[in-house]
This record gives C-alpha cells, sequence and structure tokens, in this order.
C-alpha cells in the first residue's frame, strides 16, 4: 500500500481535529481537555494542561479575553461556555508547574518594550534556554495594570516578574523612563533578534530611527512584511517576495499591531509566534514550516450535537474567585466536542477504543512490518465492509475500503492467515463445483427466448446461501417467476465470488467472474435475477456487461403469489448492508410486504443506515465473536421477529436465538411464519447439504432429470448433535468426518484403545488434518465421540495432498454448471 | 519454541497399526514455513503420533495463530 493512500484516508477522519474553541483560540488552548479536568475536579491537572499552551499562565488566564466563547457549539444553545472562568480557577486553585528550562544556548533575543507580548516571548524564549533581555522604560510592565483595569495586581505582575527573573530572563530599566536609544540597524547587529513589544504605549519606537509605517506582522512568524498581507488568524505566513531578508530586517519581530485584533490574548499570541521564530532562528530551522497548528481558525471537526440540551450559564457570587462547585458546574456544560459519528453502531471500531484514522495507521503499520507479529490482522479480519461508517462521516471515510486495500496487500504479500478465510473459500468452491452447480433454461425451452434483456429470456441467480438454506422456497420462487415472466425464467445456481473478494484475492475473484462471464455468454446473455444483495454488489462490481436486476423490482411488478402468509405480528424490517444503496430494492421490499398484509416497522438503523448481520467481510470466519457483535447492533433494538431480505441475514439472526423470516418464507410459506420464524438457522454442514439437495431437487423436480447415484462406502455414520456443535464450531464438516472414517476403514484407524475399544483416525486432506475418535457398534454403524482439527503438519499423517484455495491466491475450481 | 507440546501420552492408547503402546516420540512439525522437534505421543515402531483434542484446540491453536500473524 502506498504511503499516499494512508494519507488520503487520513486526511478524511477529522477525529484529530481540534474542536472550534481550541482551533479558534490565539495560543491554542486545550480548553475541552481544561473544561474536563476542571469538571473532573482534578485542578492541578487542569492548570497542568493550560499551562502547556499559556504562558505565565497566573497572569495571562487574569488577561484572556476568551474568544472561544463566541465560537462554543454551545452558543447555538445558549451561551458558549465560559473558559476565563475555569482558567481562572485553575489558576487560582491548582498547583504551578515548576518551569524546566533546557540548558542554556549562546543565543540573546532583546525585547523593546515590556508589554504583556514582550513578557510572553520572554518566557518562552528562556524555557528554550535563549536568553532574553527585555529593555523598558521603569517600571517593567507597569502600563499592564493600567490596562488591565483591575483584573491583576500588582502582586500577580510581581509573581510574573519574579518567574521571569527566575529563569534568567534580564530586564535593563531606564530610570528616565525614556527608551533606550539607539536606531534599529544597531540593535540588529548586537542582537541576532529584535522584537518589538508594540502593545507597551510607553515605549517611544520613534528612537529606533525607523519607520515602520506600512509594515504589518506576518500572522505566523512575527516577522515585518508589507501591509495588506493576510489578517491574523490565516495559516501559512506569506512568501518571501519583498520579506524581512530583503528589506534588512533579518531578525526583527513585531509585536501587535493592526490588523492583529486588540485584546490581551492576541499580544499572548504575538509573543508566543515570535519567541518561536526567534527559535528557529537561532537553530537554523525554516520560520514558517509546519506551523498550521499555530493559526486560529475553523477546525475541520465534525460535531453531531443532536443530543445537546441547553443548560444555563454559571453566573459565580463572587466572579475574581468562583468557587469549585461553580466552576464545576460550568465545566460540565462543555459539550466534549468530538467526533463519533461512525463509532456508535460499529462493534469493530468501538473494539479497541479508537476511531477510522488511528486504525488506519495501525492497518498501514501491520501491512508494511517486515519483521516481527502483525498485531492487526485479526483486526482488518474482522471489518464486515458494510459502508455505514462511510455513510456516517461527515467525509465519508470508509474504513471496509481502506480494508479491502489492506486485505489485498496482506493476500500479495503473502501474509494474510490462512486460516481466516480458507473455509469461506473452500465452501465458495464447493457452490461452483459439480456437486451443487448448474445452470438451466426456463423449464421446456431453451436459450434464446423470452422479453428479459431484448428477448433473451431471464434466469434466476438465487445465491448460493438462499438456495442452501431453503432449497424448497427457491423452488417456488423459480416456479412463480417462469409461470409469470413471459417466456418463463431459467435456473443459475452457484456462487458469486463474493467470499473471494472480501478475503483480498484479486485474481479468484476475476477467475470467478471470468467463469460466470462464460457461462452466461454461452446461454445467450439472459438477464440474470438476482436474490441475494451481495450477489448484486459482485455483478455490478466485476460483473458491469451483465444485465442484472434484483429480484424484489421484479417481485413487486408481478402478480403476488396465491397461499402467501403474513404473521400475526408487525415485524422488524433489517434491509441487508451489501443493499444499503439499492433504494429500489428497499421500496420493492416494502410494496411487496404490504400487498400481503404483512405489518412491519422500520429500526432506527435502516435504509442507508442499516446494520451488517456479521457475515460481511467474512468476520465470522476470522472472529465469530465479533460477527455476533455486528448482528446483536441489529437484535438488541428489535421488539419483535426480524424480516430480513438477505437469508444469510435472516439465519444470522436466528443463530442468536432471535425470531427471524426472510420475505420469501412468507410469499411462499412452507409452514406458518410463526412457526418458520423459530426454525434453527443451518449449521455449516448443513448448509452443503442443502445445495446438493437444491440441485437434486431442481433437476429432478423441475426439469425430470435423474440425479447420478452418489458415491461412498456406505458407512453408517453416526454423530451427536452435541458432537456436531463442536464441529461446527471448528469449522469441520460431516463430509470430513466421513472423509477420515473411509480412509480409516480402508487402511485401518490411527490408534485403538483396548480398555474402552475406542478408536481413532485421521487424515490431511489438504492444510488442515481432522482427527475423529468413534466407536463400532455392533450392527456395524459407527458412532462419532469427538472431532477436532489442527493446521500444523505433523509427518506420517495420512492425506491426499489437495492444495487448498487459501494457500493459492488464483485457484478456483468450478464447471458442472451448463 | 522446542517441546512445547510436550505433554503425558492419553492412557490407554496402542497404534493401530503395530498395536505398541504409545511413548513419547520426538518429531519434527511445521507450519507456515516455521518447523521445530516437539515430543508427542506415539508409536515406538512406526513412528505415528496422536495429536488429541486437547492440544490440537489448546496450545497448538496457540502457536498456529502466532506463527499466522508473523
Amino acid at each position: 500500500m502506498e504511503l499516499k493512500i494512508l494519507e488520503q484516508f487520513e486526511s478524511l477522519c477529522t477525529r484529530e481535529a481540534p474542536p472550534a474553541c481550541q482551533s479558534w483560540c490565539p495560543v491554542q488552548v486545550e480548553a475541552g481537555a481544561v473544561a474536563s479536568l476542571v469538571a473532573a475536579g482534578k485542578t492541578d491537572e487542569a492548570r497542568k494542561t493550560l499551562e502547556r499552551h499559556m504562558p505565565l499562565a497566573s497572569l495571562c488566564a487574569r488577561l484572556c479575553e476568551g474568544p472561544c466563547r463566541a465560537k462554543c457549539l454551545r452558543s447555538g444553545y445558549d451561551a458558549g461556555v465560559n473558559l476565563p472562568l475555569l482558567e481562572l480557577h485553575a489558576v487560582l486553585r491548582g498547583r504551578q508547574t515548576k518551569p524546566y528550562p533546557m540548558p542554556p544556548t549562546p543565543h540573546s533575543a532583546a525585547l523593546l518594550g515590556s508589554g504583556l507580548s514582550a513578557l510572553v516571548a520572554a518566557y518562552n524564549l528562556a524555557l528554550k534556554g535563549h536568553k532574553a533581555v527585555v529593555f523598558s522604560p521603569a517600571p517593567i510592565g507597569g502600563r499592564l495594570l493600567a490596562a488591565a483595569g483591575g483584573r491583576i495586581t500588582e502582586e500577580i505582575l510581581a509573581e510574573a516578574l519574579d518567574t521571569l527573573a527566575k529563569l534568567r530572563v534580564e530586564f535593563v530599566g531606564t530610570p528616565s523612563e525614556k527608551p533606550v536609544p539607539g536606531p534599529l540597524a544597531d540593535w540588529l547587529k548586537d542582537y541576532k533578534a529584535v522584537f518589538l513589544s508594540l502593545d507597551d504605549p510607553a515605549y517611544d519606537f520613534s528612537v529606533l530611527g525607523f519607520d515602520l509605517t506600512g509594515l504589518v506582522p506576518d500572522p505566523v512568524t512575527r516577522e515585518p512584511v508589507p501591509g495588506g498581507a493576510d489578517g491574523p488568524g490565516d495559516a501559512g505566513g506569506s512568501d518571501d517576495a519583498g520579506g524581512p531578508e530583503g528589506a534588512g530586517l533579518g531578525g526583527l519581530f513585531l509585536g501587535p499591531r493592526s490588523p492583529d485584533p486588540p485584546g490581551f490574548v492576541w499580544a499572548m499570541s504575538a509573543g508566543k509566534k515570535a519567541a518561536a521564530s526567534m527559535d528557529r532562528l537561532f537553530q537554523g530551522v525554516s520560520p514558517k514550516s509546519a506551523r498550521d497548528r499555530e493559526a486560529s481558525g475553523p477546525t475541520r471537526l465534525a460535531v453531531d450535537l443532536k443530543d445537546a440540551a441547553p443548560v444555563p450559564e454559571v453566573v459565580p457570587a463572587d466572579p475574581e474567585s468562583p468557587t469549585p462547585e461553580e466552576a464545576a458546574r460550568e465545566a460540565k456544560r462543555c459539550l466534549g466536542c468530538s467526533c463519533v459519528s461512525c463509532l456508535p453502531n460499529c462493534p469493530l471500531l468501538r473494539s479497541r477504543k479508537g476511531y477510522p484514522k488511528k486504525y488506519a495507521r495501525e492497518f498501514y503499520n501491520n501491512i508494511i512490518t517486515a519483521f516481527g507479529i502483525r498485531h492487526s490482522n485479526r483486526h482488518i479480519n474482522s471489518c464486515a465492509e458494510c459502508g455505514l461508517c462511510g455513510q456516517l462521516c461527515p467525509n465519508g471515510a470508509d474504513m471496509g475500503k481502506f480494508v479491502a486495500l489492506a486485505r489485498r496487500d496482506m493476500v500479495s504479500g503473502n501474509h494474510m492467515p490462512v486460516s481466516a478465510h480458507e473455509f469461506a473459500l473452500e465452501d465458495q468452491v464447493f457452490s461452483n463445483s459439480e456437486e451443487a452447480a448448474f445452470i438451466r433454461p426456463a423449464p421446456g425451452r431453451d436459450w434464446g427466448h423470452g422479453d428479459g434483456g431484448g428477448g433473451r429470456g431471464h434466469v434466476l441467480f438465487p445465491g448460493c446461501q438462499l438456495a442452501g438454506s431453503s432449497p424448497e422456497t427457491v423452488l417456488a420462487l423459480h416456479a412463480h417467476l417462469n409461470a409469470c415472466l413471459p417466456g418463463g425464467a431459467g435456473l443459475w445456481a452457484g456462487c458469486c465470488g463474493a467470499p473471494g473478494r472480501w478475503s483480498g484475492r484479486p485474481r479468484l475473484t476475476s477467475l470467478t467472474a471470468g467463469e460466470i462471464r462464460s457461462v452466461w455468454l454461452e446461454c445467450g446473455s439472459p438477464r440474470v435475477i438476482l436474490a441475494c444483495p451481495s450477489c448484486v454488489l459482485f455483478f455490478q462490481a466485476e460483473l458491469p456487461e451483465i444485465d442484472i436486476i434484483g429480484l424484489w423490482p421484479v417481485l413487486d411488478g408481478l402478480p403476488t403469489p396465491g397461499g402467501h402468509m403474513a404473521a400475526g405480528v408487525p415485524l422488524v424490517l433489517h434491509d441487508p448492508c451489501s443493499a444499503r444503496l439499492d433504494a429500489s430494492g428497499q421500496d420493492a421490499v416494502r410494496s411487496v410486504l404490504g400487498k400481503i398484509g404483512q405489518k412491519f416497522v422500520e429500526p432506527l438503523m435502516t435504509r442507508r443506515l442499516t446494520l451488517c448481520c456479521g457475515r460481511g467481510g467474512l468476520v465470522g470466519e476470522a472472529n465469530p465473536a465479533m460477527a455476533d457483535e455486528y448482528a446483536r447492533e441489529r437484535t438488541k433494538d428489535s421488539a419483535g421477529p426480524i424480516v430480513a431480505w438477505c437469508s444469510v441475514c435472516r439465519d444470522r439472526f436466528r443463530s442468536l436465538g432471535h425470531e427471524a423470516l426472510h420475505p420469501l418464507d412468507l410469499l411462499f410459506p412452507r409452514a406458518r411464519p410463526e412457526e418458520l420464524m423459530k426454525s434453527p438457522p443451518p449449521g455449516i454442514s448443513a448448509s452443503r447439504e442443502g445445495r446438493r439437495y437444491f440441485k437434486r431437487l431442481a433437476l429432478e423436480k423441475t426439469y425430470g432429470e435423474r440425479a447420478e447415484k452418489e458415491d461412498g462406502v456406505g458407512l453408517k455414520i453416526d454423530i451427536p448433535g452435541s458432537v456436531l456443535r463442536d464441529m461446527e464450531g471448528r469449522r469441520i464438516l460431516m463430509t470430513d468426518v466421513a472423509a477420515v472414517l473411509e480412509n480409516a476403514a480402508k487402511n485401518g484407524p490411527a490408534f485403538v484403545n483396548q480398555e474402552t475399544g475406542r478408536r481413532i483416525a485421521n487424515l490431511r486432506p489438504r492444510q488442515v488434518t481432522f482427527w475423529v475418535e468413534y466407536e463400532e457398534r455392533t450392527d456395524g454403524s459407527l458412532l462419532v465421540c469427538r472431532a477436532w482439527c489442527h493446521r500444523m503438519d505433523v509427518p506420517g499423517t495420512p492425506g491426499e495432498g489437495e492444495e487448498s484455495p487459501a494457500s493459492s491466491e488464483g485457484f478456483a475450481r468450478g464447471g458442472g454448471r451448463v | 519454541m522446542a517441546h512445547a507440546f510436550t505433554k503425558a501420552g492419553p492412557e490407554g492408547w496402542s497404534c493401530g497399526k503395530c498395536g505398541k503402546k504409545l511413548a513419547p516420540v520426538s518429531v519434527n512439525v511445521e507450519y507456515m514455513g516455521s518447523s521445530f522437534f516437539v515430543e508427542l505421543p506415539g508409536c515406538p515402531d512406526c513412528g505415528k503420533t496422536l495429536i488429541d483434542q486437547e492440544l490440537a484446540g489448546g496450545k497448538m491453536l496457540e502457536v498456529e495463530k502466532l506463527l499466522e500473524d508473523k
């Protein structure tokens, strides 16, 4: 994966963007964090957080005008959070963090004037180890007291000056209350950096013999640039054309000056930015690069405030000393702005307390890991690729699309865990094998008749899972379509190839699609009616030339089949995630349900925002527990039985014990809906058997063909339900057990137990070794006591040496369709 | 990694072919390009080894997952 793909995805996720209060703060105070800590009573930590961005916090917190209040999203409800009050509380009651300056450097800067900007710049320069010399008429900082209008006292100012003195900041006063004379050029000769504290009204800058008219500070670097430059708050600064170097002003930095807005917080900002620029100058680093975060302005953070409610602002009894209780109450008004749009309904995104941008970085690192453990393999394989996060994200950041690329890279780099998708790929191979796959034209007709797709006829492609779990229902559906569609309808059983696509195997996907295309062309290019929404997505992506139509718009346009039934209770309508963008399919299902009198309710997350049952992305193969978490997102809020127009969704909900139906169960009922909805889902063995049975049933009943006789040595095998459940959990099929026992019948068991009479046999037909412990009954039947498997290869295991589909990306077996 | 799977052989089992009682035998097991020697209960004559259910679903599964993520 190229880095730019990661960066493109990261740029979509705004989770790490600052909230508006912070992005607009001229000194970038983490206002949300301060509020959160004050609300929690963690005053020391609140002060520490404040001091990270606000120098001389005891002084500055009292002077801050709080421009964040107007930008606070709460101001849309009542009034912005009073952050200055929280700052005051933090400096009044929180313990001051001891400043630890860096080791002294040989660099020094002259700061002319002692306005707030100069004091702030001196503090930050001193922390970097540079020598800061403040030249000012006495008393130092004296004009602040008057300008602050009583917000600070002499003691507070003295405390700040004492802090500066302890940091080796030097003050050069002039008893005559006149500025130190001397032309600017001399200052720039004596000092590598010179800062003009233009917010000190007592300093007469005319003594510099230099006219500042027409120069304004660069909003980020604070270097003088020709007037008319971008105003404060714009990022980046200006280009060098006509910049300070060219004007012989290299090393000069300006304090607050128009177009800076008036206010102490802008003076703080000017001092901070100038100190950072001076430090860069001393270090020989570009003054402009990577300073976007220092600019105040709008944030990219997307915030959903649907749950916010008005809360009145707290007015403290004593504004100069709010009580901790008052401060905490005001802090709790903070909405804690953060982008969580995609998180609430996705168990994967919630699972590691992360968010798409963080996960994408982890997944990228996982892919480029050269040595060591790839810790995110399981996480990558636990994404359902259902697209919900992309729908919820204001910028459309779809984790599933990123995961699909990550899986491709894992496969191509030979780092995809073999066990993750092997069973599903084998299942795909099985569905397209002679055992289950076939295609036939409309009964009694040849290909090339009918009205579908311009006279080329129709063929129903029910999809492997629906055919496997509801074979009789699909046959009834086919009979209905065949009877109602002019020219009838053919029948095509097989797997579209979605598992290969989900597993990150483009070659296998392409081969499967190519095989489908060939069959379709051989049969005269009929219009394909797709009953499975996942098949629809696969055909749209991989086989755009094939004329397809979803089953439900077709059914909606035909007469309602006789014998349909409706459940006596309203059903919760579940749209499959693969159909979240299929509005016509969604409408058609609702229309058909209405025609048969089935009452249903729409869940909160429906249509475009529907949830995944856990089958998507083959999550159930790599992380069955996570797959269940996906399904529970739907079942937990479903008060009644679910009606899902995807058989996998229906069966997944049933597997959690939740009653569920497919609309086809109502249109072509084999039993009362109340009974059907309670049916247990077919397990992996029953599903495969269902597909075999579907082929046999269809060919015999619909097409009058005689089924081929099945092979086998005729063993009578008895597998108790408890053993079968264990087998399902380890993806062991009944046919796997039969193969082991058939091999043992020919070659003898591997081990025998003389005391119990039990036997153990094993077989390694592919990259898995299957073991079966069994008893031979007196009637010759075999009772399976236990079955287990492992992937590790142990010498001496009998096997057929067959290649696994997962071990070879392009492996595909098929045939037998026509 | 060596001897990671060493455990006492299950009681009462003997080789289906040789009839010998199982005893610890050293075998080289392999997965995902890594191989290592372990002691497993097996036939002292023909060397056929038994991986019981507990081992297959426990320690061996853990090592398989570890090797798959390497």
